[in-house]
């Protein structure tokens, strides 16, 4: 087990490593920089220059890499180029919300997806399972941008019962933790199902009904826990998706998250904030899925991390 | 599914009139399943659509009429109507299908090929070369596809390229994973060991015996791909971040119709079902596909 952990934590460390260099090259090769938002069209060359002098953007880029580390090691985290202010501050604003919207698709998919899985899978063949599986495959077929569009003109412009943006109110946090939730709910309904299927046919639970065992007991204990094996272990490369599609849905539904503000620092090249949070987003899924390979071991007493 | 797809293929490669008819039953079994066949058919005409569409198109995609904007489906001249500057959006539609299929298509397939060719050598030779391709593939695998494209297109501009890029980067690994432990199963099967031992040359053995029993469940995961290649290329486009208008990928139809949803639904109603349709189509083909390769399934 502490084998394990060590060598998995040294992977980590070189994604992140890996991610950072990349992160920050790639964001410096990128034609235009922030001075071309900072500063009005019509600057002068010699202001331009001396804004990046200013801000070392002049500076090798590998030096400034350097820098950024060091000054990372000491807990500064610098400060956004457009608004100016401290990322720190930012993390607080935008890592709460993308918490709550994350928390509630994350909650919401296993919620609703384990149980339906579960359901058809018992009533196999019936119309609940028909219906079920139905929507599942709707569910992944569906472009979620395409989803949120549409909800937002059915509850938001013809029902009026839920408004189509902003923040930070539950009720602004239904239509996006919907949205973000529709395909991992889908995909968890369809997986729990087979994984449940497959556990059915097993000879222990042959076994079990010939010693009388109720079906309930059988299909909610004994078979439940065996299925859920695969729903754990990909719990965290559902997360990694989650995220990525949070860039959409946030963006969508202008929930000042980690997601949109990642969006818009793209676009307005500004280095500081967007490499920052992609490289948290990096960590927040790495880290996701080394806990979902600790889970994994707990949940199944078979496998041990050796 | 190793073991499967092994046996299945150890009756088959024995003798070489069989290796046909297990096609056959392969095909067999995926024209049974109707849905798979509806998905088939499908996925055929979206070709067919993105290869000639374009030609057979009643206006150019991007002929502005702004005297019939927003004209509703069915309307003379407009089988599917116009959008919000009077475009034909049955001619946007055929070029939207034509750019989404061609990124889907084209993405899809330059990660086959690196992801299988990394997947066999690591498979094949195992040892050293082996733990550096797994290694490179379990720091790519798992990477959120959406965040790195939209780090690339930071760097390289948004665009079909940066969209592109970030796809391939990332998915080849998806194709690496499964191609090596198909490999893996079928170097030890009884079949591959014979050949070796009536010395067989390691290319030969590789091209004859290997590669055609790693192209089933490879080929399965491929309509997957193709299917999330373009739903990611249409999620891009739509926050900006892909294919730029006045370029129709059905993902910026949907978003530039997103303003004038209320006036008129048919925008982005029409590409949103356009992406549903072909995601579907390619799911149940996939799924028939895998289906129709595991024998325990078949008859379910």
């Amino acid at each position: 087990m502490g084998a394990f952990i060590a060598r998995r934590s040294l992977r980590m460390l070189v994604i992140l490593a890996l991610a950072s260099v990349a992160v920050f090259y790639s964001l410096r090769f990128a034609p235009g920089d922030p001075s071309g938002v900072a500063l009005s069209p019509t600057a002068l060359a010699s202001a331009r220059e001396a804004y990046r002098h200013r801000l070392g953007l002049d500076l090798p880029i590998f030096t400034q890499y350097v820098v950024y580390l060091s000054n990372l090691a000491r807990g500064d985290l610098g400060s956004s180029l457009v608004t100016g202010k401290p990322i720190g501050d930012m993390l607080g604003y935008y890592g709460k919300n993308s918490l709550a919207l994350g928390a509630a698709a994350f909650a919401l998919t296993y919620l609703i997806g384990i149980p339906l899985g579960v359901l058809a899978a018992a009533k196999r063949n019936t119309w609940i399972d028909n219906l079920a599986s139905s929507l599942a495959v709707l569910g992944m077929g569906m472009p979620n941008f395409w989803l949120a569009l549409l909800l937002i003109w059915l509850f938001s412009s013809r029902l009026h019962l839920l408004p189509s943006a902003g923040c930070c109110a539950p009720v602004n946090l239904v239509l996006p933790a919907v949205v973000l939730a529709a395909e991992g709910t889908a995909v968890t309904m369809r997986m729990m199902r087979s994984s449940m299927l497959e556990q059915l046919s097993q000879d222990f639970v042959r076994t079990h009904r010939a010693t009388g065992l109720k079906e309930r007991v059988i299909v909610g204990n004994r078979v439940f826990r065996n299925a859920l094996l695969p729903i754990v272990s990909l719990s965290g490369l559902r997360l990694g998706w989650l995220i990525g599609y949070a860039l959409i849905v946030e963006t969508i539904f202008q929930w000042p998250g980690v997601g949109y503000l990642l969006v818009d620092a793209v676009l307005r090249r500004d280095y500081p904030v967007a490499q920052f949070f992609s490289l948290l987003l990096v960590l927040v899924v790495v880290l996701a899925n080394f806990l979902a390979d600790l889970a994994y071991g707990v949940v199944d007493p078979r496998i041990r991390h050796a | 599914m190793v073991a499967q797809a092994g046996e299945f293929a150890a009756g088959a490669s024995a003798r070489p009139v069989r290796e046909r008819s297990a096609w056959r039953g392969m095909w067999r079994a995926l024209t049974r399943n109707h849905l798979a066949t509806l998905g088939t058919i499908v996925a055929l005409v979206y070709v067919v659509i993105a290869v000639v569409g374009p030609r057979f198109a009643p206006y150019p995609y991007d002929q502005q009429d702004l005297l019939n904007a927003n004209l509703p489906p069915l309307s003379p001249g407009h089988i599917l109507g116009t959008d919000q500057v009077g475009r034909d959006l049955l001619s946007r539609l055929m070029m939207g299908i034509r750019i989404s299929l061609a990124v889907g298509v084209g993405v899809t397939a330059i990660s086959v090929i690196i992801g299988g060719l990394a997947g066999a050598i690591a498979g094949y030779y195992r040892g050293p070369i082996d733990t550096i391709i797994s290694g490179i593939v379990e720091l790519t695998w798992g990477f959120p596809l959406i965040l790195l494209a939209v780090i690339l297109a930071g760097s390289l501009g948004p665009g079909l390229r940066a969209t592109v890029l970030a796809i391939g980067l990332v998915n080849w690994a998806g194709f690496a994973r499964i191609v090596r432990g198909e490999v893996l199963g079928l170097r030890e099967a009884e079949f591959v060991q014979a050949a070796r031992a009536i010395g067989l040359r390691d290319r030969d053995l590789l091209w004859r015996h290997i590669v055609p029993n790693v192209i089933p469940p490879t080929l399965v995961m491929t309509s997957y791909y193709v299917a999330l290649a373009i739903v990611i290329e249409a999620g891009l486009s739509f926050i900006g971040m892909g294919a730029q208008p006045p370029l129709p990928s059905l993902g910026v139809m949907i978003a530039e119709g997103r303003n004038y949803m209320f006036q008129n639904p048919w925008v982005t109603t029409v590409p949103g079902l356009a992406i549903l349709l072909i995601v579907l189509a390619l799911n149940f083909f996939g799924d028939g596909l895998r289906d129709a390769l595991d024998p325990r399934l078949r008859g379910r």
